[in-house]
């Protein structure tokens, strides 16, 4: 029974990693359709950008000499700003072009998917192979809750995930901006109704989304702080299997999947063999959307003849 | 005869090729990129039957090459080997070269079965959500390669050199180049006849109302299950090349990396263009082969320039920082690839004169 | 015997009743109009018949056989054809292969005989080419044979989704709303066509349309229905007259 709850704090913790990215896929798809293959590399891009500032303001090495506490502070809101501009030069280089000149979807696709590609090698080959390891920014605590250890930075993950999710609900459902994200995804025709030009939509979305990706990344370097390029990929795929099991385009959906996904692939490595994890999650996943083609929270495709 | 003056060149430019295989005058390397070329046309034209004709959106097509690079390298194994895992071979060596179109069969077989495991959600799955399945199809192959520990689990597979050796024991001529002539002419005519019978049409009519298809009496669900067969099918094949001419697999070389490559080549040629698609293919290969020798050249000009830090040095690395930023430049000057969805003889009419297919 | 028979059909989609207790009779060699307000539930009518969608109550028989459930494809092979409100072409590829590709249902032949090119194949092929070339020659359609339907005016493109329907031969012809975004001089071609089609063939047709210049042309007897359900049936003369479709008709259309 320890054990289980103990894999279930665990599994919160992956959770929120998942949902932290799939956020990114959701949003975006919510309002282009494009599923943006680059996100899970903008999740490493964060990583690397909480490393680069985090080690600039940090004593004895850094050039600022802050203490951890203020460090801490500052590099969190400098990522995600960081790791957002990122996003949106993404958007802006790669893939508005392309959908102003009104190229198939599928074209914008494969845009991304090499776009991430570039990001992961080129990290690869301007830094070199050696891994970089995140400096300690949070005095590692252990509460112990009847038997069921918890540290505190999982607690922090877990009610980072939470904090951003009630942002971002309130965003979507409440201001301006959040409801011309939604009326974007019903009619892109709409939206200049409500006065809202349709691009600083779009570029609000990738903000938000990587955002939240490079709040993520920072997070998940501070869990495990040995970095590397390759590691937005697999990490990033599994977000994007969460947001659309959940179904894509709905927020609850990346949170819902992403706390399934996290649930099944560490319930799974707890009692069976580690190398059967991919293989569950991924099953469970084909198995979701053959008896629910659009994902939990998705609607149901319709044909209109 | 003017007509089949293309159909004439082919033949002798493949007589050619494995005559200048045979006495030599291609060095091994040299013989490993020509094959590998058509391996890479297989692999990029099977996919482009579910990609270009049908207008799905297949990310996994790697898992399908695996399938059958596995499938084929078991069937070579326990047919021609004595090994640990079949025991004793089933047939003399020397049948090698006469029964190995069977061990290609098989292979292609099994990777068409598995191609149901897409098909069947296609039924009630279209687009992105259809692209997720393929994702998850591809890794549920490799996972599933990985556990199971008879056949090598992570560690890989060996033992078809053999089968090679035992084919050239027989007749020592370059068989896996011949092989895969063979492979890349069945999959080019199998698709080409097939887009171009009423029967294979209902793929593109899927594609292009997928309503009206169904109303106008076009059974589309064993329409998606023939193409997806077919398709993996023929990828199947291409993997059991692969395995019989490194003579080695592993799951590994079969991930998501293997189908982007696919998917480039495909709309790096054009979707649904048979032509384009094998110029993309050759040319992607040349691409990948033609930058392990750019750039350390490379690296040397900047150094000499001292445009480079001098402890900095260019890797290999950047291959895959080029290859992909080609990419997005293509798509934005010319999205539609190559040829767009026509064939070589549609964009120059002037080759018809040339080329008659059947 | 009738030769489509639909008895209490009934469709909810969710909490709508999109279709209640529907019931219609077809004879052999009839031209019959289905005409009511918009949203109506006319079209709904035509995809249950058709198989796209399945009904929730009702029985469908056509052709002596029950059609309930049967998938779209099916319900074409025994005999039935249709037309889209919005035309539904294969876009990317030749008028001729669209036309081909009515016959998909009797090909005869699958994928080994395709890709071995067998004689069969080659019989199936040759027959096919004779009977769309037949049809495009009988809707006057013979001179874009090789062009994309896309690149035709409005008007053809309506002719070649007609055409394409007729080369199934079907002994049921279902349009929907074929005079919808037609000028009057199409409006004209189109009336004149069907007519042609439906003496030379001596099939059944069955249509919506809303212009009643056309369904009054046409049509032996008219069906009207609102909300779902039948509002009065019988000759077109006396439909006009009927003070029940006078009212629901009011200010939607002039009859």
């Amino acid at each position: 029974m320890e054990l289980f709850l103990q894999q279930c704090v665990n599994a919160l913790q992956w959770g929120s990693f998942y949902a932290l990215i799939a956020l990114g896929y959701t949003l975006v798809y919510g309002v282009l359709r494009l599923i943006n293959f680059a996100h899970g590399d903008i999740f490493m891009v964060g990583a690397y950008i909480a490393f680069f500032v985090s080690t600039a303001f940090l004593a004895p090495d850094g050039v600022f000499g802050f203490s951890r506490e203020l460090s801490l502070a500052l590099t969190i809101p400098l990522t995600m700003v960081f790791t957002s501009i990122v996003g949106v030069a993404l958007e802006r280089i790669a893939y508005r072009p392309l959908m102003r000149k009104g190229a198939h979807r599928l074209y914008v696709v494969i845009t991304a998917l090499m776009c991430g590609l570039i990001l992961e090698n080129g990290n690869l080959a301007l830094l070199g192979a050696s891994r970089k390891t995140l400096p300690t920014l949070l005095d590692k605590n252990i509460y112990s809750l009847g038997g069921v250890a918890v540290t505190n930075l999982k607690l922090w993950v877990i009610f980072a995930a939470a904090f951003v999710f009630v942002v971002l609900h309130f965003i979507v459902t409440k201001t301006r901006m959040g409801m011309a994200m939604r009326a974007v995804s019903w009619d892109k025709f709409a939206l200049p109704l409500m006065g809202i030009p349709l691009e600083r939509v779009i570029v609000f979305t990738f903000i938000l989304g990587s955002s939240v990706a490079g709040l993520g990344g920072m997070l998940f370097a501070m869990s495990y702080p040995v970095l590397e390029p390759y590691m937005g990929a697999m990490t990033g795929w599994k977000a994007f299997i969460a947001a659309v099991v959940g179904g894509i385009g709905d927020i609850r959906g990346a949170f819902a999947g992403g706390f399934l996904l996290a649930f099944v692939e560490i319930m799974v490595a707890a009692f069976l063999p580690s190398t059967f994890r991919d293989l569950f999650a991924f099953s469970i996943l084909l198995f979701i959307l053959w008896q629910r083609p659009t994902g939990i929270f998705g609607k149901p495709l319709t044909t209109k003849i | 005869m003017q007509r089949y003056t293309f159909n004439i060149l082919f033949f002798l430019a493949a007589v050619a090729l494995v005559g200048l295989a045979q006495f030599g005058m291609l060095d091994k390397y040299a013989l490993t990129i020509i094959t590998f070329m058509g391996i890479n046309c297989i692999f990029a034209v099977s996919l482009n039957l579910v990609n270009g004709y049908m207008g799905e959106f297949s990310c996994g097509h790697g898992g399908f090459m695996c399938v059958g690079a596995y499938a084929g390298s078991l069937i070579s194994v326990a047919f021609f080997t004595d090994s640990k895992l079949f025991g004793s071979a089933l047939f003399p060596p020397e049948l090698a070269p006469v029964l190995f179109p069977l061990v290609l069969l098989g292979a292609t077989l099994a990777a068409a079965l598995f191609g149901l495991v897409v098909a069947l959600p296609s039924f009630h799955t279209r687009d992105d959500y259809l692209a997720i399945i393929t994702i998850a199809v591809n890794y549920i192959v490799i996972s599933i390669v990985e556990n199971i520990d008879a056949i090598g689990g992570p560690r890989g597979f060996s033992g078809m050199r053999k089968t090679v050796n035992a084919m050239s024991d027989v007749v020592n001529v370059p068989w896996m180049l011949i092989w895969t002539i063979l492979g890349l002419f069945v999959c080019v005519m199998t698709i080409y006849r097939l887009m171009t019978s009423t029967y294979g049409k209902g793929i593109s009519a899927v594609r292009q109302n997928e309503v009206a298809a169904e109303i106008m009496g076009i059974n589309t669900n064993r329409v998606k299950i023939m193409a997806f067969m077919v398709s993996s099918g023929l990828a199947g094949l291409a993997g059991a090349l692969y395995a019989h001419v490194y003579g080695y697999v592993n799951a590994q070389a079969f991930n998501i990396l293997k189908s982007t490559e696919g998917l480039v080549m495909v709309y790096l040629g054009g979707m649904g263009s048979i032509s384009g698609v094998l110029l993309a293919a050759v040319a992607f290969t040349l691409l990948t082969e033609l930058l392990r020798f750019v750039i350390p050249w490379l690296d040397g000009v900047l150094h000499a320039m001292s445009l480079l830090p001098a402890g900095y040095e260019l890797s290999q690395i950047w291959k895959w920082v080029i290859i992909p930023l080609i990419l997005v430049l293509l798509m934005q000057f010319r999205p539609e690839g190559f040829l767009g969805n026509r064939e070589l003889t549609q964009v120059f009419p002037w080759i018809k004169r040339w080329i008659t297919f059947k | 015997m009738p030769l489509l028979e639909i008895s209490g059909l009934t469709q909810r989609f969710g909490g709508i009743q999109a279709l209640s207790n529907f019931s219609f009779q077809m004879e052999e060699h009839e031209l019959v109009g289905l005409i009511g307000p918009n949203g109506a539930g006319k079209t709904t009518v035509f995809n249950i018949v058709s198989g796209f969608y399945a009904s929730t109550e009702g029985e469908i028989v056509f052709d002596g056989r029950r059609i309930n459930g049967l998938k779209p494809h099916r319900v074409t092979a025994m005999g039935m054809a249709r037309t889209f409100q919005n035309i539904r072409l294969w876009n990317d590829m030749t008028v001729l292969d669209n036309i081909r590709l009515a016959r998909y249902s009797w090909l005869g032949y699958g994928f080994l005989d395709a890709v071995l090119r067998t004689a069969r194949h080659g019989r199936a092929e040759h027959a096919v080419e004779t009977r769309a070339r037949e049809a495009l020659e009988m809707m006057d359609l013979s001179e874009c044979a090789e062009e994309l339907p896309k690149n035709l005016p409005y008007g053809l493109q309506r002719r070649v989704e007609l055409a394409r329907a007729l080369t199934g031969n079907p002994k049921l012809l279902l349009l929907d709303e074929p005079a919808a975004g037609l000028n009057s001089a199409d409006v004209e071609d189109l009336i004149r066509h069907i007519r042609w089609i439906y003496d030379e063939f001596g099939i059944s047709i069955w249509m919506i349309e809303h212009q009643m210049k056309v369904v009054m042309s046409l049509c032996q007897r008219l069906t009207v229905i609102n909300f779902g359900s039948i509002l009065a049936e019988g000759t077109p003369e006396y439909i006009r007259q009927h003070p029940e479709v006078i009212d629901a008709y009011l200010g939607d259309e002039k009859i």
